[in-house]
């Protein structure tokens, strides 16, 4: 009975991230299909019920989301992200690599922050506009903006949902993730800032533009609503304020993203039916169906089967063994979703500390594989799909292979860059 | 009142696997802004438009943002001339679903399925969908407000 529990639960669990990886449905719709069919399997077998499935359910992950979708919702339409980056445009006066450097880094600033997406999907447009009045091609910038909003987000506890995901099951603060990953991160951006410079030569290097188209643009006209705009950024701030004094407060990121959005909507006062409209549900949807599907494999003892397994491997020295996770992760989120890959790592992780094993390093290997994985081709991360398919209503379409030409480079350079700096800081990592 | 007695019945076309450069030419010569696009038998398969010429020199970031008052210089766009290569296109790349009205059709129809779908003009097919003539909205506008019998 527990041997055909345990295939069970894995066979539909591999299901789903197949069906998921298929795109013939929906991801959440997969998401959701799957844990229907974990729960409904478990009660059959009886290795799983709607009790556990329910407490499967990391609220401290969606509490999170919800609460960072609510404040960037109502920043979205005050037209602040147009005006930061019509900003950073006319500071680079129209020079190629500064205009790079700016408009690359506002997104990854911002996107520290706030969700990469909504940052991708706001900051493009702008791009592409300033990109058609200087009369330059805009796929250097648009790739650059992608690929650095990913690794931005690497840099914070809420800047990715894997740091989420990982921060909630490891336990890490806000000020762990400034600590461990932002120093790497930097190092890292500045890394495939280069690269992008180098690799997209021939795009950057022309001479037919009209910078001082730049000045013709007027930001502030862009900040369509300038009062709305400042209470978020306040709000934002006053969380990322709770977020750093995490440790000496005690109360969990969740509770305090939610506080600020819930405020933060008391205040501005919109529609409120509008904000809800522009909360991404898909994505909570997708994670709710995953923990359930992950949560019956676990209450199946399938993670404790894998981590015996995995355990072999612990012989290695730790910087072997984080490197190996690293990669592999980083490989994996290249061509999947890295929230399903991190949602199945979180209990292998766990399995094996309960037997014994330190793994706090092994945590940091998932956060840096996770993120910057992601770049190496056009489905590797949401923010390339869509920035992709904004590129595409252009006369400059970006298609999967130049990104995996340019991107894959960039991907690989970033886990090296990453590799190197895990391996000096490894005690750091494994907080000895 | 029926939509055939306000078409025009020499109405100029354009066949299905012609270019978009064709399509302009025709545009062009004849000053109008809706081209209907045939097939050999002459039913009509779809539309392409002034707009659907002119989108190829246009700005692109005109469709991914939804007001730009704040660009007062458009720069380098106000001396962008496509490439020729992109008139070489068949026009069925382009071109829209039809949206058609038979011969049958009352003028007041005809005025809804424009007003609905924000057309200028309105190809008229016969029974068997061949293309017959074409009515534009100020046609059919004006024919709408002289019934209604308050102007002289």
């Amino acid at each position: 009975m527990h041997q055909a529990a345990l295939i069970i639960a894995w066979l539909i669990l591999f299901s789903t991230l197949a069906l998921i990886l298929s795109e013939k449905l929906p991801r959440s719709v997969a998401a959701m299909l799957g844990g229907f069919l974990m729960v409904a399997a478990g009660l059959i077998f009886g290795f799983y019920n709607e009790h556990e499935a329910v407490l499967s359910i990391d609220f401290n992950t969606l509490g999170l989301l919800l609460g960072m979708m609510i404040l960037v919702a109502l920043l979205e339409t005050t037209g602040f992200f147009q005006f930061i980056a019509i900003k950073a445009a006319q500071m680079s006066r129209g020079k190629p690599v500064l205009l790079l450097f700016m408009l690359g880094g506002i997104t990854s600033i911002v996107s520290m922050f706030l969700d990469n997406v909504t940052t991708v999907v706001l900051i493009a447009p702008v791009t592409i506009l300033v990109s058609e009045i200087m009369g330059i091609n805009p796929l250097p910038y648009l790739m650059a903006e992608a690929m650095l909003s990913n690794i931005g987000g690497v840099a914070t506890l809420v800047g990715d949902p894997p740091n989420v995901l990982i921060a909630s099951a490891a336990e890490f603060t806000f000020v762990d993730f400034l600590v461990h990953s932002l120093p790497i991160v930097i190092v890292v951006w500045f890394s495939v800032l280069g690269l992008i410079r180098w690799l997209f030569r021939k795009e950057m290097d022309i001479s037919k533009e009209t910078p001082e188209a730049l000045q013709g643009l007027d930001p502030k006209q862009a900040l369509k609503d300038r009062k709305g705009a400042g209470k978020v950024i306040v709000m934002i701030s006053i969380a990322v304020l709770f977020f750093l004094l995490e440790d000496w407060i005690g109360i969990t990121p969740a509770m305090i993203a939610l506080g600020a959005a819930t405020l933060a909507v008391i205040w501005v006062s919109p529609s409120f039916k509008e904000v809800l409209r522009h909360i991404e549900w898909e994505v909570l949807v997708f994670f709710t169906g995953l923990f359930i599907c992950v949560g019956g494999v676990e209450a199946a003892g399938g993670f404790d089967i894998l981590a015996g397994w995995i355990h072999g491997a612990s012989s290695l020295p730790p910087s072997v063994f984080g490197l190996i996770i690293l990669w592999l992760v980083a490989l994996l989120s290249a061509f999947v979703d890295n929230v399903p890959i991190t949602i199945a790592m979180v209990p292998i992780i766990l399995s094996l500390e309960s037997s014994g094993i330190p793994v706090q390093h092994l945590w940091w290997a998932v956060v840096f594989g996770a993120g910057f994985g992601g770049n190496g081709t056009v489905i590797g991360s949401t923010a390339n799909v869509v920035v992709a398919g904004l590129s595409e209503k252009t006369r400059h379409p970006i298609t999967p292979r130049l990104w995996s030409k340019r991107g894959f480079p960039a991907m690989v350079l970033s886990c090296l860059v990453a590799s190197v700096l895990y391996l000096v800081l490894i005690d750091l990592m494994m907080g000895v | 009142m029926l939509v055939t007695n306000w078409m025009k019945k020499a109405v100029f076309s354009i066949y299905q696997g012609q270019s978009l450069g064709q399509a302009a030419e025709l545009l062009v010569q004849h000053h109008i802004g809706t081209l209907p696009v045939i097939d050999l038998s002459g039913r009509l398969v779809g539309v392409i438009t002034l707009a659907d010429v002119l989108r190829v020199g246009m700005p692109d970031f005109i469709q991914l943002v939804d007001d730009f008052k704040f660009v007062h210089d458009f720069g380098a766009m106000e001396r962008f001339i496509p490439d020729r290569s992109v008139l070489n296109h068949s026009v069925d790349e382009k071109m829209h679903e039809p949206k058609s009205v038979d011969e049958k059709a009352t003028i007041l129809h005809a005025a809804a399925v424009m007003q609905q779908s924000n057309l200028r003009d309105l190809p008229v097919t016969d029974s068997e969908g061949k293309l017959i003539g074409i009515v534009s909205h100020v046609d059919i506008g004006v024919a709408l407000i002289r019934n209604w019998n308050f102007i002289g």
